[in-house]
Formats: structure tokens, sequence, C-alpha cells
């Protein structure tokens, strides 16, 4: 599960962004924060990744074996955890180009030292669960972006992480592609047992989570 | 394209890729600055030679000359007397050592009277006298004019006095006046031809008489008649002929240096080619934008030639100052030649050749011109709506296929086998060319079997990077072909080098058989041994006996070339240090037997078996051709003659040089001591074991190479910068890329260790395809190049020493460019870079 507490970040300037931001989230729950633009909903989504340092406040992400406090890692601790606990969709589907997207896929498990037996054969699973295991040979550069976000997906999910992370996952997609998207995302983070968060400034997009909040006046609420 | 629009493109692709492009002007730069500079300089030394002949030979249509050692001045008289002649003036020439200096000048013996009438300039005298109080007078026998140049070579003034050394000893000469109407010329001492015959020991030989015929005489004719006064081994030629036959000797040499500089140059056009194609793919969105307003597919093209010959223009501009700048420095550091000996002179001579430097500028120009075509063609297909879309980074790839390097590998070996055109191995060069394109060619067919063949991995990085390498051919064929061309070209000369020395080397241990070598003139060639020093050296107790060697140079009838006659006892164990093709001394019969070298075999035309004829000191003699022996020593053709016989013919007892055997068991040391006591009665002279000059040869050898060995780190250092270059805006153009497997869990060190696996492959790729085509063009080098610029054979020797340090730096470098390029690419914040749209 992931649980923030006092969780606070200034512009560059001192001015605050947010404070006080408080949030938990169960094994399995999807949950949807929504915000103009500007309101620092990436920022702390990125701070949770452990990819950006908050001013004050606590990140922990924990399983079943063992609890991790974020904001006390190093930045190669860092990475190592995101390696194995994180699964990330951006806006921009962000898949390499010169991978296949069975490739793609298989690059979290890669990177955790699954046997490439192994490895094959839960990317093919994880395509499988979003409906892109027909194009597992193809590069990206020949799909569409609908289908590219579900491989983005796809590969978020295929390492098994405690949380996933999707950034604006919509943004880029007409309202069909975005709703298959939301609920290929969904139906990943309930079949792993993740943690889920999701930034958007969509309401459609939110309507798919299991919560919603919103991130208004720099602070974290109910929406 | 309007003009506007080209100057905002310009800006945009310039400010933005400053860098690159300052280092693409750099490249082109450095290649244009070492053509010039190796240019200008022989331009120079080529011109002072020129212009001394002309300063010399004064109003002489025509000069009568003979061999090294002179001929008998019982010529002149018939020659000044026949009826065409308006004035005959004759010379004696030698170099003679300067006292306490190792260093020699050259002396010029005229009869002032006759040589006035040619060139006025040698009337110096009157003012030198107006400067000099002292007896000085033409007829002094002491008395020498100096020409500026001499004056300062011998740090003398008028009235000072200055020793020579000569065959009998020092030579104490006084200078009389100045020769400034000679300036130009070099330096150089003139006297009356007497006290030059008398002080040098050459009474009764003259080197050459300067003619002018008269104006009414029917020239043709009275040239036939003049030449059949003349004895054997003397022949008319046209004064300039001088200055074009140092021109033919050194013509090897000069375009073999040449030639490398602009392998440089075109290394050089290697970097601006990826330098273009790197912005090229990077703004591929950008002219598809263009496109899509209504740029045509030609005006995108015209926009890259334009910014490419404004990279050449800009690197030729910088070059050919660099070069001139660069030459002067050279000039008045190291003289012409840059170590290699092959021009002497007094280096105050800088004439750069405008035209020439025109042409190797605007070769840099086409370079960068040629490289922008290359990058431009594929332009032509850019499928706008899909170049919109995509972010596809790659260059435009070549033909991946084997047809095109296996038909240039053919042509390639087709070249090897034309004959040179005059001594310059234009077949071999084209070779050269041929072979490196098939190298380069081969790069993308190559790679690609590399990479088949390496096994797939568990280990991440090694499968990203193997990913990446493959999915960017076009990049890999610009970067690896750079480095292919510079490992080539720098392990075919170390190869070539290699082989070369280590055959000098062997050569040497054969050549230097005896214990001891005395040399009568190491500088110039004014003193000789007399009988009398050689019989008091044969005389020193604990010599076995002595080998007298003399030296003649002519020009064989018939031939344009030169041919020095080498007289010394010729026994099987001579033969085999010459690496003779026969070591038997056939019994004497009509013919006299000799050997000749390879050098005599590729310019005459000679062979075993074949009788020729020569002048030998004004006689004919005929000699049958034994065999053929190896001459580092010289370019030009050699003749090998046993001493008995050459005295035999020329009835000249003197020797240049003196082989000496120890008894058995005699002390070395004692042994030099005793002889060297004679040796230094000979002004100059020197005596050395065999293995000082042994080890003096050898540091001559790597002084010559030093300028060779100094373009090959250019054009490793130009690829090298290339790669990194190339991997700095490719790491910076895949920054997102990054920044998602940041995302994904990498650490900044991993990406950075990605990026080195990258560069590290590349490398691998350029050094194997490097070295395979450097070994095929050390095979051209070694046994077309060198055989037809410079006559000496030699088997190939492999420096795996070398050539393994060469590959591993050449590796690691790559790796550590590419490793730092990683390093600025990831330096950006991971969460920036997945957001940046560039």
């Amino acid at each position: 599960m992931l649980r923030v507490r006092g969780l606070a970040k200034s512009w560059p300037g001192g001015a605050p962004l947010f404070e006080a931001v408080d949030l938990d989230l169960a094994p399995g729950e999807l949950v949807a924060i929504l915000g103009e633009s500007g309101a620092g909903k990436s920022t702390l989504l990125n701070i949770i990744a452990g990819l950006d340092r908050a001013d004050a406040g606590t990140v922990t992400v924990s399983d079943t074996v063992s609890g991790t406090e974020v904001t006390a890692l190093s930045e190669d601790g860092l990475a190592l955890w995101r390696r194995k606990r994180v699964g990330f969709v951006f806006q921009a589907f962000h898949l390499l180009p010169y991978l296949t997207v069975e490739e793609n896929v298989a690059l979290p498990l890669l990177l955790n030292g699954v046997a490439a037996g192994e490895r094959s054969a839960r990317a093919r699973a994880a395509l499988e669960a979003v409906g892109m295991a027909m194009h597992a040979a193809r590069k990206p550069a020949s799909l569409s972006g609908g289908e590219m976000q579900r491989v983005a997906v796809a590969r978020a999910v295929a390492h098994k992480p405690s949380l996933v992370l999707a950034d604006e996952p919509t943004g880029n997609l007409d309202e069909a592609n975005a709703a298959a998207t939301m609920q290929a995302l969904r139906a990943a983070v309930k079949r792993e047992g993740a943690a889920g968060l999701l930034v958007t400034h969509s309401a459609v997009a939110a309507a798919s989570a299991d919560r919603v909040m919103r991130l208004a006046g720099r602070r974290l609420g109910p929406a | 394209m309007n003009a506007a629009l080209v100057a905002t493109l310009l800006r945009g692709s310039l400010s933005g890729n400053r860098w690159r492009s300052l280092l693409a002007i750099a490249c082109i730069a450095l290649g244009v600055a070492l053509a010039g500079a190796v240019h200008t300089l022989h331009a120079s030394a080529l011109d002072e030679i020129d212009r001394a002949a002309r300063l010399l030979a004064g109003t002489a249509d025509w000069q009568a000359k003979g061999p090294k050692n002179g001929f008998d001045d019982a010529a002149f008289a018939p020659v000044a007397l026949h009826p065409a002649v308006a004035v005959a003036s004759p010379a004696v020439e030698l170099e003679a050592p300067i006292a306490g200096r190792n260093d020699a000048v050259r002396v010029m013996g005229i009869d002032p009277f006759r040589a006035a009438r040619l060139q006025p300039g040698f009337l110096a005298e009157g003012s030198a006298q107006r400067n000099d109080e002292g007896s000085t007078t033409l007829m002094d026998l002491h008395a020498a004019w100096l020409t500026p140049a001499a004056l300062a070579k011998l740090k003398v003034a008028v009235g000072d006095s200055f020793e020579l050394g000569g065959p009998k000893g020092s030579v104490p000469l006084k200078v009389a006046g100045t020769l400034p109407a000679l300036d130009g010329g070099g330096p150089l001492v003139v006297m009356d031809i007497a006290a030059v015959q008398y002080l040098f020991d050459r009474v009764g030989v003259i080197h050459r008489i300067d003619l002018r015929l008269k104006n009414d005489a029917a020239r043709e004719a009275a040239l036939r008649e003049i030449a059949a006064l003349l004895p054997p081994g003397v022949a008319l030629v046209r004064p300039d002929e001088a200055a074009m036959r140092t021109a033919g000797l050194t013509r090897a040499y000069r375009v073999n240096l040449t030639a490398l500089a602009l392998m440089a140059l075109f290394t050089g056009g290697f970097l601006v080619f990826s330098t273009l194609a790197l912005q090229a793919a990077r703004r591929r969105q950008e002219f598809a934008l263009l496109r899509a307003l209504g740029l045509t597919a030609g005006g995108v093209r015209a926009f890259l030639a334009i910014e490419g010959s404004l990279l050449g223009l800009g690197g030729a501009i910088l070059g050919t100052f660099l070069g001139l700048a660069a030459s002067r420095a050279m000039l008045e550091r190291f003289g012409y030649d840059l170590g290699a000996g092959f021009f002497s002179g007094s280096g105050s001579t800088f004439s750069p050749d405008p035209t020439a430097l025109a042409i190797i500028g605007l070769l840099g120009i086409l370079t960068a011109g040629a490289a922008a075509l290359a990058v431009t063609r594929p332009l032509a297909r850019l499928d706008v709506a899909q170049a919109l879309k995509d972010r596809h980074l790659d260059l435009p790839a070549p033909p991946g296929g084997w047809s095109w390097p296996a038909a240039l590998a053919v042509a390639a070996i087709v070249g090897a086998f034309l004959p040179p055109a005059g001594e310059i191995p234009v077949g071999g060069y084209l070779s050269i060319v041929l072979a490196l394109a098939a190298a380069v060619m081969a790069v993308s067919p190559v790679s690609r079997m590399l990479l088949d063949r390496v096994p797939a991995s568990d280990a991440p990085l090694r499968t990203l990077a193997r990913a990446q390498v493959k999915s960017l051919p076009g990049h890999l064929s610009a970067m690896v072909s750079g480095i292919v061309v510079s490992v080539a070209l720098t392990a075919a000369m170390a190869i070539m080098v290699f082989s070369f020395r280590v055959s000098l080397d062997g050569w040497l241990s054969g050549v230097l058989e005896a214990d001891l070598f005395a040399r009568a003139a190491p500088q110039g060639d004014a003193v000789v041994f007399s009988p009398e020093a050689q019989a008091k050296i044969a005389a020193v107790p604990g010599v076995r006996r002595i080998d007298p060697i003399r030296f003649e140079r002519l020009t064989p009838e018939g031939h344009a070339g030169l041919l020095t006659i080498i007289a010394r006892p010729v026994t099987p164990t001579l033969l085999r240090g010459f690496q003779a093709d026969s070591l038997e001394v056939p019994p004497r019969g009509q013919a006299i037997t000799a050997w000749v070298s390879e050098a005599a075999v590729d310019l005459f035309g000679w062979k075993a078996g074949q009788e020729v004829t020569l002048a030998v000191s004004g006689k004919r003699a005929t000699f049958r051709i034994a065999g053929v022996f190896r001459d580092y020593s010289r370019t030009w053709g050699a003749l090998l003659v046993d001493l008995a016989d050459y005295r035999a013919i020329a009835g000249d007892t003197l020797a240049n040089d003196i082989a000496i055997h120890l008894a058995p068991g005699a002390d070395a040391k004692t042994v030099e001591a005793a002889a060297g006591r004679i040796v230094a009665q000979v002004p100059g002279a020197e005596l050395h074991d065999a293995s000082f000059i042994h080890a003096r040869a050898l540091a001559i050898f790597d002084r010559t190479f030093a300028a060779t060995y100094a373009l090959e780190a250019a054009a490793i250092l130009i690829a090298l910068a290339g790669v990194t270059s190339s991997f700095a805006a490719l790491a910076w153009s895949r920054r997102r890329e990054f920044g998602v497997l940041r995302h994904l869990g990498l650490t900044r060190g991993e990406v950075t260790r990605l990026l080195s696996l990258e560069g590290g492959a590349a490398g691998i790729i350029g050094a194997v395809l490097g070295l395979a085509s450097g070994a095929a063009v050390s095979v051209v080098l070694v046994h077309v190049v060198n055989r037809q610029s410079f006559h000496w054979g030699m088997a190939i020797h492999w420096p795996w020493l070398a050539l393994a340090a060469l590959s591993g730096s050449v590796i690691l470098l790559c790796a550590l460019g590419a490793s730092a390029a990683g390093r600025a690419a990831v330096a950006k914040e991971a969460v920036q870079a997945v957001k940046d749209d560039a």
C-alpha cells in the first residue's frame, strides 16, 4: 500500500505549491487525482515516484513483506526501488522505438534480471491482458496511439509492481482509446494487486478510478 | 528558396549546433592546413634550388655536366674554342665540411673573368676591396667571396678568416667580399677555380662547363658537335635540369607526404558528413514541416548543400592561414624537409604557391560539399507525413549488401597492378582509395553480421545496447566509417613503417659486416682518403684487412636517372649482407661483373645476365649484371662492382669510406683508438664501430617518419572527435529515452554505461574493419607504393603489439567518448527529459 504524510513542496521562488498532503492507497485500489494545470499533480506524482524531492513529509510504500520510506532513499536506491516496485504510464507513451512491442513490455523484467524464457512468457501474458498479444513482434512506430498506450500499461505491470503511477495517460488519446486505456489500467491494477495512482485533468478518465481526489488551493481533498 | 529563408535556417542550424559545426570546420581546417603546410615547405625548398640554379647559371643556356667526381679539365679547351660558343666558363663544385662543425658548405671554383660574362653577380669583389683594407686580391689563393646566406651560415664578415676541410688537411680561407647579387642562391663560397683545384686536391678536374652559344649559331648542329667533343659520361643539359632533377628525386617523398595530409582531410570529411547527417536527422520533423508548408525537396537539399559548403569554406580559409603560419614556423625551426634529409638549403626562402593552396582549399570545400550531397540525397525521398509524426533518429544508411564492397575490393586489387605514372604510384593510390571505400561500404553488412552473432543475453545493458546499435544503422555507419578510415590508415602506416624498419635493421646488420667504419666526408664530398691514409689504417696493429669503398655518381647514357657506383671488395659475405639474389662471385671474364640495386632494375630496366656500358672516369666500360641487391641508402639506382675492377677502369685509388676488419683476438678499443688517430688527420672524417652506425641509421629512420606519425595521430584524433561528437549529439537526441529508462529504474551510472557499451561496440566494429582494411592497404603500400616510389623491396612484418594497442585505444576511447556524451545527456532531470518535446 501507499502511505503519504504531510507532504509539502514549494515553487523554486519559495511560494508553496502544495502542503500537508496526506494520502493512503490500498493494494488493488485505483485513485485518481484531478486538478487544473499547474496545480502540482505531476509534481506530487514525481515525488511519490522518487523522481523529485519534497520539502517536507514522507512517502512509504509497503507490500506484504516490507515497507520502504521513499523519501529516505538515495538516488541510486530510488532507481533500484523503482525498478522493482514501480510501474509508469506516461502521457506520451515513451516506448523505446528500437525494441519490439514484446521487448518493450519485457524491459522491466530484463532490468530485474528475469530469465529470458520467463521474461517472454510474462510479457506475453501482460500483452494478452491488454489485448495486444497479436502485435508482440511489431515495432512501436507501426502502432496507433491507443495501441501504444495499452502496451505501456502492459509494461507498467509486467514486473508486478507495488505501485503503478500514471501521468495523464489519456492526454494524447481520443475518447474511445482513452476509455480502452483506462479499462486496461484499472484491470491491471486489480489483477496485480498494485496500488494505482492516476493524475489527470480529465473527469472522464478519473471516473474509472475507485476514488477521486482533487488537488486545489495547495491542498489535496475529496473531489 | 530565398536568401532570407536560407539565412533564418542557417542561423538556427549553426547556432543550435555551434560546437559540432566548429568541430567540423576545425577538422577540414586541420586537413587543409596539413596539406598546405607540407606543400608550402616543399615548394619553398624547390624554389630555392631552382633560384640558385638560375642565379648561378646566369645567361648560360647549356651546361656540360659530368659525374659527381668530375671529369678531366682537358675537355674545356676544345669546347671553349668551338666557333658556336660565345662564352664558356668552367666550374668546380664540392661540398666542404666546416671546421669544428657538423655541417658543410657548397664551394664553387670559377674563372672570374669568364663567369662574370655569364653572371655579373660574380663581380662583387670591388665592394669587398673597399671594405677591406687588407691585401686580399682576386689572385689570392685563400680568398673567398661569400653569398649573404654563406656569411650567415659561417657566422663571418668581410675580412674574417674561416676554415674548411680538404683532403690534405684544413683549408684556411679569408672572406674577401660578398656577392649580394647572388642572394637567394643559398649559402655559397666562391673562389678562383685554380685555388679550389689546388686546395681541395682536384687539380685537373672540373665538374661543369657553363655555355652560352652565339645567337647566330646553328644550335642543333653546334650542340651535336660540342657533345662529340665531350668525354664519355659528360652530357649537355639545360641549366634548370638540376632543379628538375632534385624535384624528380624528391617527388615520391613529397607526393607521399601530401597524400597522407589529404587523407587527414578526407577523414575530416566524414566528420562533416556525420555533423550534417545528424542535423538532418534531428531536424527531420522541421524539414518535413517546411516541406508541408511548401518548400520543395530541392530547396531542402540546396539548404544542406549551402550549409556544408559554408563549413568547408570556413575550414578552407582557416586551414590555409594555419598552414601558412605552420609552414613558416617549421621552416624557421626545422628547415625544408621535416627531418627527412631530402632537402638541404638555407631555409630562408618562403614561397607559398597560391594556385596549389587554392586547389587544396577547394578540395576542403569539395570534401564538405560531397559530404553534404551524401546527406541530402535520401532527404529527397523523405515521407513528409511519416516524418511529421515520428521521431525516428537514424541517419540515411548506405546500402547494406555485399555487392558494392566486393566490387570495390576487386577494383582495388586491379588498381594495385597498374604501372606507375612517372615515379608516382597512381595505381597504388587508387587501390588504397578503393580499398578504403570498400571498407566504408562494408561497414553496414559487417556491422549487421557481427551484431547478429552477438548472443542474446539476460544482461539488461548489453541487450539494450545491442538493440540500440542495431536500430541505428545509419548512425553506426557514419561513426564507424570515420574510425575505419583512420584506423586503416594508421594501421597501414604502422605495418609499413614496422616492415620497413625490421627490413632496414636486418639489412644494416648484413651490410655493416666489418667491425669499424671510417668515413672521409660525413658532411659534403670534398674530403677523401688518399692511398697513403688507407695504407696507414691497414697497417694499424690488430687490423686484419680493410675494404676501401669508393662512390661515383653518374647518369647512364640514354637514361635520365642517377646511378651511384659502389666500388668495394665484393665477397659472398658482402652480397649476403646486401641481400643479393645471387651470392656467387663469378670468375673474371671479358665483361666486369656487377650487381645492380632494385631501383636500377625499376628505373633502367636492367636485369641479371644483361650487359650494360657505362662511362666511368671518361672511359667506357661494360658490366655484366650478375644479380640484384637491396639498397636502402638511396632512391636512385646503384651498381656494385669489385674495387679492383673499378680501380682498373678509373685509375682512381681514393676512398670515401673504409670498412675495417679486425684480426681475431684484437682489442677493438685499442684498434679503434689507433685508427682514430690516423682518421683524425683527415679534416671532418669520422670513425665509428658498426653498432654506432647501425643505431644512427635507425635514429635517422625514426626521425624521417616522425612527420607521418604526427599525421597518423591527427587522423585518429579527427576520427575520435567525430565519434565523440556524434555520440554527444545522439545522446542529446535520446535524452527522453534515457529519462524513460531512469523512470523504469536505471541509475544515471547505468545509463552512462549503456552509452559506453554502444561506443565500445562502434569501436570494436571500427577496429575490426579498420585493421582488416589497414592490412590490405599496408600490402599495397609495401609492395606497390613503396616499391614504385622508392624502389625498395621488403617483406611484410606485423607489429602485433602496436596494432593491439591501437585497437584497444580506439575501442577504449570510443567507449569513454560515448560515456562522456552520456553523462552530459543524463545530467538533466529524468522528469524534465520525458516531457521535452525536442
